[in-house]
């Protein structure tokens, strides 16, 4: 019987161990190949606009960091950094705060007009961001910063707070009830409750939102575009890179330079924060 | 310290009456355990008193005051729930002293009762630590922690010991018993759903059954004189045996048409006849009140409890010293030697009816 049993057993064509190996391998391959355009265009910001097309590699023969000097100086990259730097400092911090507020209320508690609060705020997610821009300008326009930094902040902290407060409603709406009755009992009210209790318990979502939120706030092209058009001084990034595209003449060098300064914060921030990152994404699935 | 008055409290949920009506009262210093079957509505009392859920109808008096629309915090009570609920972000000693620093109590007022509460429940070395650092038992001792810095009028525990393991179940029953004297008597209401805890534990025994208070009293007077059919299968470990009788000509005839004599003159007509495990012995077969076939025997080392099937097929048990070695398959009498109790159809108790001796 026993001999029977074991003759049985298929033997695998590769051990565990090859096939790791070779799943590893074709991972990476694939992944050349998902990064090719980042890796060509840190290679381009190192190279001059002749060489860009010399058809040399992507490792530059001749590295320069002219294209970086120029960008940060001649085209007013370093002072869009800054724009941009603040834009996305204040949208993350109120959308953080208000998304948490709002996800503690309608994740946690029950009241008239719930389920049409959620429908009403789910809706918007269909709403392309193209057609909001007029109304959204002219309200803009209206409160007195339509020409302003402050407006692009705060259009800014519209534009995708809706999964934000989805995420959090989901996270709070799993902690066990006693928690806060354990603080009513301790007399604590409801802001305390929110604040020293359940905010910091709610910390893998919070990374979360501040990654999504700096990606968003960061790489937003549409909106900045139109809020500053009439205004060059306050370009964000986005908008001040595809400044480099000029009617006759694309200067390639500047604006792979340029693009490389934008990226370079959000690739640190990932890379920092990507362990939690993926557990507060994970944990909402989960719920 | 304060007694505790609940009188004729109701509570609904929507249009289903959970809790129908229900009158305690508790002294203060009583050690009072709320006992009865999962969804008798025991936790949501103990929830009522505590202020976690609305009094539909009655009062709630703590003391002398009235509580059913007082803020939980301003009712002098304490809970320490079943999960613990502590918070899992803060060390041992902030949790214990939330509730205090947020309602703006000086810091050293704050640290002097965190330590005092540490010191009696010898959790002083784990006041640095996180809730997660913890075992479950220590755990628990930083939930009651939590509950004795608040000095309560009244301590509310709501099944604190179900998330803990066997061994350390009976233990920490031990530490609540020395902690109620250690505290000066505070009054407790306790609620869980093992009766041994209820016994062991309660100066009072509350037992519920579907939202109704089935017997209010001490947990030897439950023992020996339960007041109906429910209470006197709950308390107490076997279970009690329940034979259906009837009567005829001053004695009770069992299914097997066995008659026993009664001593006793009472109106009502018993239908049932109880008796605990520990109340019978085993004779050889042919004698006692009837035959049975032993089909299990539970070794617990000091006692085994035997289980004899009778004629008419019910499973009796009976408790005898423990190294008998009653053989399973043999045939045994049962004689029905110590106290007997007898039940209406309606499943009250009767009073004033036993079994002649002979």
């Amino acid at each position: 019987m026993a001999a029977e049993a074991v003759e049985g057993i298929r033997q695998p064509l590769v051990t565990p161990r090859v096939r790791r190996w070779l799943v590893s391998a074709g991972l990476a391959a694939v992944c050349c190949i998902w990064i090719y355009p980042l890796l060509w265009m840190v290679s381009a910001s190192l190279k001059s606009n002749a060489m860009i097309f010399a058809n040399e590699g992507l490792v530059p023969s001749q590295p320069t960091f002219e294209n970086y000097v120029k960008a940060w100086n001649q085209a007013n990259i370093g002072a869009y950094f800054f724009n941009t730097l603040f834009v996305t400092v204040g949208s993350v911090a109120i959308v953080t705060i208000s998304t948490a507020m709002m996800g503690y209320v309608l994740g946690r508690r029950r009241f008239p007009g719930r389920g049409l609060i959620f429908a009403l705020i789910i809706f918007t997610i269909f709403v392309p961001q193209g057609y909001t821009i007029i109304p959204v300008f002219d309200l803009l326009t209206r409160l007195g910063i339509g020409q302003s930094l402050w407006g692009v902040m705060l259009a800014t902290s519209g534009g995708s707070f809706v999964i934000f407060v989805l995420l959090f409603a989901g996270y709070f709406s799993q902690m066990p009830n006693e928690l806060e009755e354990a603080a009513k009992m301790d007399g604590v009210g409801f802001v305390k409750t929110f604040w020293y209790v359940m905010l910091p318990l709610s910390r893998p979502i919070i990374v979360t939102v501040v990654v999504m939120q700096t990606l968003y706030a960061w790489n937003d092209f549409l909106l900045p575009l139109v809020v500053t058009l009439a205004n060059p001084a306050i370009r964000t990034l986005s908008v001040g890179v595809y400044a480099f595209k000029g009617e006759n003449f694309v200067d390639w060098g500047g604006m792979t330079a340029a693009s490389t300064i934008t990226i370079l914060p959000v690739v640190i921030l990932f890379l920092f924060l990507q362990r939690y990152f993926i557990d507060g994404l994970a944990g909402a699935v989960k719920g | 310290m304060s007694g505790l008055s609940l009188q004729s409290v109701k509570k609904n949920y929507g249009a289903t009456p959970v809790i129908h009506g229900v009158d305690i009262e508790i002294e203060k210093g009583e050690f009072v355990v709320f006992v009865g079957p999962s969804g008798c509505g025991k936790s949501t009392l103990l929830r009522m008193i505590a202020g976690l859920e609305e009094i539909t109808a009655g009062d709630v008096y703590i003391g002398d005051q009235r509580v059913n629309d007082v803020d939980p915090s301003h009712r002098g009570v304490a809970m320490v729930f079943q999960t613990y609920a502590l918070y899992p972000h803060m060390s041992v000693e902030q949790n214990m002293g939330f509730g205090l620093r947020m309602n703006g109590r000086p810091r050293q007022e704050v640290a002097a009762r965190v330590a005092e509460a540490a010191r009696i429940l010898q959790i002083e070395e784990l006041l640095d630590r996180k809730p997660r650092q913890l075992s479950g038992g220590q755990r628990q001792r930083v939930a009651i922690g939590r509950a004795i810095v608040r000095d309560p009028e009244v301590f509310l525990f709501d099944e604190p010991l179900s998330n803990l393991d066997a061994e350390l179940r009976v233990a920490t029953r031990l530490e609540i018993a020395k902690l109620h004297r250690q505290l000066g008597g505070s009054t407790m209401i306790y609620v869980t759903h093992d009766q041994v805890e209820a016994m062991t534990l309660a100066d009072k025994i509350v037992v519920l059954r579907k939202g109704v208070v089935e017997q209010i009293g001490a947990p030897m007077d439950l023992y020996d004189k339960p007041a109906n059919l429910f209470v006197a299968g709950f308390i107490g470990s076997p279970k009690m045996n329940f034979l259906d009788v009837t009567v005829s000509d001053g004695s009770v005839v069992l299914k097997d048409g066995s008659s026993l004599a009664l001593t006793g003159t009472t109106k009502a007509v018993p239908t049932v006849l109880g008796i605990r495990a520990d109340q019978m012995r085993l004779a050889s077969a042919g004698e006692g009140a009837f035959s049975g076939e032993v089909s299990v025997v539970e070794r617990l080392g000091d006692a085994e409890f035997v289980y004899v099937r009778t004629a008419w097929d019910q499973e009796i048990v009976v408790r005898v010293e423990g190294g008998s070695n009653t053989p399973v398959g043999t045939t045994v009498g049962v004689v029905l030697s110590g106290r007997t109790h007898f039940f209406t159809g309606d499943g009250l108790a009767i009073e004033g009816l036993s079994l002649t001796r002979n």
